[in-house]
């Protein structure tokens, strides 16, 4: 693999530094290279993973273009990682249009040899079962991040073609690895508190990378010529199943907590939850009310209650499991003297879920691997081997959670 | 009777919670002046508790008070301190008592030799709980200590007003910080060390993670693990020859008791006419423990001397650090 070294020694810019990619992108530059690293704090409580090194941290909100200016000023590369990820719809939007519209305007003040913008394969849309490559039409769906990673990088494309810009656009896939909250503490934390439904058998493929193959991308994309004004999707080598994906990480564990569901029977299942909504909102809305709730012991009719509109062969399922486990948990109850909690919820779907998971389509990286030098370091076995060192160090796999309060 | 003329020097965000609401409603002190070089945050305190003295500079309270509670960024106590100490005040200082043994040593000297009282905030030490298992393991509740393993770390999310605990200057990171109260209670429970290894992850920064293992003079060996990555255990476990126990880390944990064998335990809470139910108590406890040491010319609860244990063994972990290994984190050049 190439690594470029014209890296060394220059002034970067990292924004979305105390963020996964982000943060991964600071711990290379700075034990792998000699890079003057500054990155563009939001919230200075979040500093603790990228303080470890000699980093030039500076407050500043990426929305208001005089702070970005000065973040900006004096930097030969640009590395724009940051989205918006709480708060209000309209704050999202306003951090990933906004906030990339003033990256991108004092990177051009600034002489900027070169932007990274990191944005997503999620812009493709509802993707057919088929091969896709950046040649691919983007699609609205409705949802505010890819949305507004659309109007992002529409922004990036502009500010290339009319104005000079040299700026990359990266599209990674689903990125997993240490840190990574939604491929690997969502997936770990999903699974130790319920049952996850996996779409028709969890045939649908997963378009997983590790999180160092991507940060790799961005360093070659970063000093290449040839990249300028194009956009890269970014993946492993080989996708896998669903199934597998998560096969990894109930290994991890030691669980089994997925549950096939036909595309058929999770529609009907959301449909039956659609017509609970209405209580759902009052409950969302009314915080006490939920937490009083949820002291009550009618909450476990409710999650009763919850299971009683799976369709029924999921249920029957679900039910023939959790006696498995009850019997497990009894026995292993009987020698440890360790008390489990009988009763796992199914964690609810949506339909754009119902989507992602079905569709068999295959992301494509031949476009990085010609025009950026780009190969694949870590296939899913490897990947999966370090995060669970990671998993395990952070404390998520919980082997004895029998401890005190 | 007269009440103290306090000063609380250093305004963020613990003075905010802790020491000014608590100090306010006092019997013992009278709040008559805040401190802070940032004078807008020291304004807005000084209205909200009626607070007559601001000033951005702590020498400007020197003759005007008979004491100060000292919040401010770790490299600062052990400076401030002293001139304080120096100039007659009595001072209440936050851990730790300062970055570097010399400072602890010469504020330690001034309190002596002027007569005035030098308070450590090791806070757990006042917990209900820590003084409980300070007995229980002083009167060999458990036998002869053998083995010992701390483990506390969360995700950093403590928005402090300043970020001063992330830069440099502070003096190190979670080892000065989380660990300055992991490293005492440690001391204070059983005894002094014999021999440190120490391991923490800091590349030029400060370090989020730190592993500091440990063989004490009575002969009982363990490890402290700490992080701001990561959320850990977060219990202290001690294990004797004829039992151990595991105690959480709150204002009022659960402690579990074993007998020799881990099949049977009990558990609980301590309890003491009234429960701690927050820091706040913790913090009215601590300062009243203050009043009453200025008061009867006795020493505090925590003396500097006391202070010095922490501070001691956290200079020897830096001055012979070794890395944390990650395993995950191989270093993807060599690695290729």
């Amino acid at each position: 693999m190439n690594w470029p070294d014209e890296l060394n020694g220059k002034q970067v810019l990292i924004t979305g530094g105390t963020g996964f990619i982000g943060g991964r992108l600071v711990e290379i530059l700075k034990t792998d290279y000699d890079v003057n690293v500054r990155v563009l704090v939001s919230n200075m409580a979040n500093v603790a993973r990228i303080a470890r090194f000699s980093v030039d941290m500076i407050k500043g909100d990426i929305c208001n273009p005089e702070e970005v200016e000065r973040a900006v000023d004096g930097c030969d590369y640009v590395f724009h990682c940051a989205y918006g990820n709480k708060g209000t719809q309209e704050n999202r939007r306003r951090i990933n249009i906004e906030g990339t519209r003033n990256i991108l305007a004092a990177s051009l003040n600034h002489n900027v040899k070169k932007v990274i913008y990191l944005s997503t394969i999620m812009v493709y849309g509802d993707t057919p079962n088929a091969e896709i490559d950046e040649t691919a039409p983007r699609k609205f769906s409705g949802g505010v991040y890819s949305d507004t990673k659309i109007e992002a990088e529409n922004l990036a494309f502009d500010y290339h073609t009319n104005k000079g810009l040299p700026v990359t656009i990266l599209q990674p896939t689903a990125v997993y690895g240490p840190f990574a909250p939604v491929w690997s503490t969502n997936v770990i934390d999903k699974l130790k508190k319920g049952t996850v439904m996996l779409i028709n058998k969890g045939e649908g493929l997963c378009n997983g990378v590790y999180i160092d193959d991507v940060v790799n991308a961005i360093l070659l994309a970063a000093v290449n010529k040839d990249a300028e004004g194009k956009a890269f999707i970014i993946s492993g080598n080989q996708p896998v199943s669903w199934k597998e994906f998560y096969s990894y990480y109930e290994n991890m564990l030691g669980c089994s907590s997925t549950q096939d569901i036909s595309e058929a029977d999770a529609t009907v299942y959301m449909a039956r939850l659609r017509t609970r909504k209405s209580l759902l909102k009052v409950l969302r809305e009314d915080k006490k009310m939920l937490s009083s709730l949820l002291e009550t012991p009618f909450i476990s009719n409710i999650r009763k209650a919850a299971m009683k509109i799976l369709p029924q062969p999921v249920l029957f399922s679900i039910n023939k499991k959790l006696k498995g486990n009850a019997h497990a948990q009894a026995t292993a109850k009987k020698d440890s003297g360790i008390n489990h909690k009988p009763l796992k919820p199914v964690h609810a779907i949506s339909d754009a879920d119902i989507q992602f998971f079905k569709t068999k389509a295959h992301f494509k990286i031949d476009k990085a691997k010609k025009v950026l030098g780009y190969e694949p370091r870590y296939n899913f076995e490897d990947g999966m081997k370090l995060t669970e060192l990671w998993a395990e160090a952070a404390n998520l796999l919980d082997k004895n959670p029998q401890h005190v309060k | 009777m007269q009440k103290i003329k306090l000063a609380i020097v250093g305004c963020g965000k613990v003075t905010e919670t802790f020491h000014l609401p608590v100090a306010d409603l006092s019997d013992e002190f009278d709040v008559i002046a805040v401190v802070d070089k940032h004078l807008p945050q020291a304004r807005k305190l000084a209205e909200k508790y009626n607070i007559p003295l601001v000033e951005d500079d702590f020498k400007n309270i020197i003759g005007k008070v008979d004491a100060a509670v000292v919040a401010l960024p770790h490299h600062l106590h052990g400076s401030v301190g002293l001139k304080l100490l120096q100039n007659g005040i009595h001072v209440l200082v936050e851990k730790p008592v300062a970055l570097k043994l010399s400072e602890c040593d010469k504020m330690i000297n001034a309190s002596q030799s002027l007569g005035k009282i030098l308070s450590v905030g090791l806070l757990r030490r006042y917990y209900e709980a820590s003084v409980f298992i300070k007995r229980m393991l002083d009167n060999k509740m458990l036998g002869n200590i053998i083995s010992f393993d701390f483990r506390e770390g969360h995700i950093f999310n403590w928005n402090s007003a300043s970020d001063f605990m992330f830069r440099k200057f502070a003096g190190g990171g979670v080892l000065v910080d989380a660990g300055a109260h992991a490293l005492d209670t440690l001391l204070w429970w059983l005894g002094d060390y014999e021999e440190v290894e120490y391991f923490d992850d800091a590349m030029g920064g400060v370090e989020a993670n730190a592993e500091i293992h440990l063989f004490m003079k009575s002969g009982a060996k363990g490890m402290v693990e700490l992080s701001r990555t990561r959320n850990l255990r977060n219990t202290y476990i001690i294990n004797g020859d004829l039992g151990s126990l595991e105690v959480g880390l709150g204002v009022n944990p659960e402690i579990r008791l074993y007998t020799g064998s881990r099949d049977l335990h009990f558990s609980g809470q301590i309890i003491k006419n009234e429960m701690d139910k927050n820091n706040k108590a913790v913090f009215e406890r601590q300062l009243s423990d203050f009043a009453k040491a200025i008061k009867n010319k006795k020493p505090p609860f925590i003396t500097g001397t006391e202070g010095r244990r922490s501070v001691e063994l956290i200079e020897t972990c830096y001055a012979y650090k070794k890395v944390l290994k990650e395993p995950w984190l191989l270093n993807v050049k060599e690695s290729l």
